[in-house]
């Protein structure tokens, strides 16, 4: 047993000193050698950087700068964690509200102070044991290999060992990312035949949600709500929800619930600050925003379209000089930030707008365009096009506006937030497109094209499937079925046919788009495999 | 001026006070475990801290109670595997049970699960483990079993068991704070926060509750919570 704390390499965050000592004492006793010590969250940081610790300490308030929800937050994204690595976050006060409120990123384990070594030592050989009986299905994780994972996850499952629920929870939710809703399905439902837990209900929640059955998800998420006042997931996805639903005034109320329950997620916050803006409540989008850039200062998920946001907000509500000044504040934040220049010219375009200053924001207005299109081929990313189309759209600029818009929907055809983003924008700016009617007419258009792609490639003719599919990736450069599915053609094609090396560059280039717009995305496994594999051949041939 | 934000000062004032009391117990562990000490008598050292975690456990009930108050506390009910569940209790208590002499263990079927806050029933363990110290003469066992649908955790020691009065409400429940205070120096605040939590726990129309006993395993007093 000593062995295995001997082998391990530690990280103890704290502020003070003397614990730090402590902790360290305990680990010595524990048999622990490699310790290392950050003093705040910026060092954690760096250290994190140099090399991947297995156990992370942190102590959750670390006084000014970032605090442990932060590191942990920006120790995740940037992905300075192995998959087996374990992170502690160390609380003074209960931990339940964090763990309601850490939605998305959960620390491994909280341990609250004052703790005994006994303590610490039970609960690292308990994690150790944990992960090591997960090492199959986090590696099949990491290798985007959800059908693997969930072939490990079952074998540990038809086990019953005592952390039967935990490995349910973590199969749903491989199940629901996946979208193999109906596998999730069974693993909620097996949990929910031995207890009723929030959790699973959520899940189901989520399930109906991804099949667009938002009435039924509605009300799901709704009585849980109702059951457990301080679930603050089930609020996200109720407005999640409520947005599908193009209820955009409830879905600020339920957004505003949530935010009050649990006010540190910066990006609640942006979102509410986003719906309300949308809305035309300015003042409720300025407080939101407002605490958003506040809270961000240190944390990973600060981004120039916070204060482009409070700006905007600001101009709204009848104090375009504040805003021009919280705009003028970007460059400085950020510095080196690809997206600053879009992002503050926006909004100084809008302001402008509604000082009357016309020369000023058709200059700004230039000035955006001019970063969007320094912006490389991931500038078809949404959220640009969206915040472009949204300035058009103040500027009276309606027909830039709508070709934006159209882009973005061939490009998130289905993706059912942005869609949801791009009809608000539509219905409160009152521009004039019908983006409904836009949504069907390419969601056909993208269904008749790859319907037809994939006849094509049965039928064996591949020239005419790869002819299709890749016009259709030119014309859609940042939609992420149409990309992997011309990968898939150009694939298919090299493994009947043998491999073109020009075609290999150009399945890599599909796959990056993909890989730049969501690197989460399941799909990747599947190509990035069929890669491999054609490239292994033509290495042993 | 700014409207007194109590809750967060209750907050920052108890992350202090925590500090200084795990530097407490960690340096009293090593003085303990040290065998060259001759600064303390050991005696006297771990009835410090005894002390100390009393304080603790005391300082818990108080956030909760008053965040209970507030209507701020959220109950985060998670599937429990008991036995590791009771492993971390025996784990944070042993030392501190050797030092002043008990002997402290548990007793669990490993296949029993139990659903509840882990926190929240946590700390009123602790509380029932501080109690049980103070009376205990050579042993404190916890234990949990499943019984007509409920799960059953007892803290039970070789004392001389509660007195008469407290056992006469087979169902103690403290429904106000004065009636739980009672006599000044001796107050049973610790019973009215186990009732408070154990009535959180629900479920369907079944709700958790505690009761007192005496000579179940162990001869002295047995603190029973029953969580649905």
């Amino acid at each position: 047993m000593v062995d295995l704390f001997a082998a391990k390499h530690f990280l103890i965050v704290d502020d003070f000193a003397d614990m730090r000592a402590a902790l360290k004492r305990i680990l010595n006793s524990l048999g622990a050698v490699h310790i290392d010590q950050a003093r705040h969250g910026s060092e954690a940081i760096a250290k994190m950087q140099t090399r991947p610790y297995d156990v992370v300490l942190c102590d959750y308030n670390l006084g000014p700068g970032k605090d442990g929800q932060q590191v942990l937050e920006e120790a995740r994204v940037r992905q300075l964690l192995k998959v087996d690595s374990i992170f502690i976050m160390i609380t003074a006060e209960n931990s339940r509200e964090m763990v309601m409120g850490a939605v998305e990123y959960a620390p491994d384990s909280y341990l609250s102070k004052p703790f005994t070594k006994e303590l610490l030592q039970t609960r690292l050989i308990k994690l150790f044991e944990r992960k090591a009986n997960l090492r199959k299905v986090n590696q099949a994780l990491l290798a985007k290999d959800p059908v693997a994972a969930i072939r490990e996850l079952d074998t540990l499952i038809a086990a019953h060992p005592p952390n039967l629920g935990e490995l349910l929870k973590l199969k749903s939710e491989i199940c629901i990312d996946a979208n193999r809703l109906d596998e999730a399905q069974g693993a909620l439902e097996q949990v929910l035949a031995m207890r009723e837990m929030p959790w699973a209900r959520l899940g189901l929640g989520k399930i109906q949600f991804k099949r667009k059955q938002f009435t039924q998800a509605a009300e799901t998420f709704r009585q849980l709500i109702e059951q457990e006042r301080n679930f603050v997931a089930a609020y996200d996805w109720l407005a999640k929800t409520q947005m599908a639903q193009r209820q955009y005034a409830e879905a600020e109320e339920t957004l505003k619930l949530a935010a009050r329950l649990s006010p540190r997620n910066i990006q609640r916050q942006g979102l509410l600050g986003e719906t309300a803006l949308a809305n035309h409540h300015p003042e409720t989008a300025e407080a939101a925003y407002e605490h958003a850039v506040a809270m961000a200062k240190h944390s990973v998920f600060n981004h120039p379209v916070l204060f482009a946001g409070l700006a905007k907000s600001k101009a709204a509500a009848g104090k375009p000089n504040e805003a021009l000044k919280v705009v003028e504040q970007i460059p400085k934040a950020f510095p080196d930030h690809p997206e600053s220049r879009l992002y503050q010219a926006a909004a100084t375009a809008i302001i402008k707008n509604r000082l009357g200053d016309q020369t000023g924001a058709q200059a700004a207005l230039a000035e955006a365009e001019h970063a969007l299109a320094n912006l490389n081929e991931t500038a078809h990313a949404s959220k640009h096009a969206l915040e472009m189309a949204r300035t058009y759209a103040e500027l009276g600029q309606e027909d830039k506006a709508a070709r934006l818009l159209r882009q973005a929907i061939a490009n998130n055809h289905d993706d059912e937030e942005i869609l949801t983003q791009i009809v608000h924008l539509c219905q409160e700016s009152r521009l004039n497109y019908d983006a409904e009617s836009a949504i069907r007419e390419v969601q056909g258009d993208v269904v008749r094209t790859n319907n037809e792609g994939v006849r094509l490639i049965k039928q064996g003719e591949f020239e005419a499937a790869i002819r299709l599919l890749t016009q259709a990736a030119e014309e859609m450069p940042g939609n992420k079925t149409i990309n992997l599915n011309a990968a898939k053609a150009l694939l298919m094609y090299m493994e009947h046919r043998g491999v073109v090396s020009d075609l290999l560059d150009q399945v890599r280039r599909y796959i990056d788009r993909v890989q730049t717009l969501a690197p989460e995305d399941w799909r990747l496994g599947e190509v990035n495999q069929r890669l491999r594999k054609l490239t292994q051949t033509q290495t042993d041939g | 001026m700014d409207e007194l934000d109590f809750s967060a000062i209750l907050a920052s004032s108890i992350h202090d006070i925590k500090n200084s009391l795990g530097l407490i117990l960690s340096n009293l562990e090593d003085l303990l475990s040290n065998p060259a000490n001759r600064i303390a008598d050991p005696r006297q050292a771990s009835l410090l801290q005894h002390e100390a975690r009393r304080a603790n456990a005391n300082l818990n009930q108080l956030l909760v109670l008053y965040k209970l108050g507030q209507d701020q506390l959220c109950v985060n009910i998670t599937d429990n595997h008991m036995e590791d569940f009771l492993d971390e209790i025996v784990a944070e208590n042993r030392s501190v049970c050797e030092t002043l002499g008990f002997q402290l263990d548990r007793r669990c079927d490993p296949e029993l699960m139990g659903y509840f806050d882990p926190e929240l029933v946590r700390g009123v363990l602790e509380g029932a483990i501080g109690n049980a110290r103070r009376y205990a003469r050579t042993q404190i066992q916890l234990n949990a079993e499943q019984a007509d649908d409920f799960l059953v955790i007892r803290v039970e020691d070789d004392g001389a068991g509660f007195p008469a009065a407290m056992l006469a409400q087979t169902e103690y429940q403290p429904q106000t704070i004065a009636a739980a205070t009672g006599t000044p120096g001796h107050t049973q605040l610790g019973l009215y926060f186990a009732s408070r939590i154990a009535q959180l726990h629900r479920h369907g129309e079944r709700y958790g509750h505690i009761r007192l006993a005496n000579g179940h395993i162990l001869s002295g007093g047995c603190f029973e919570l029953w969580l649905p």
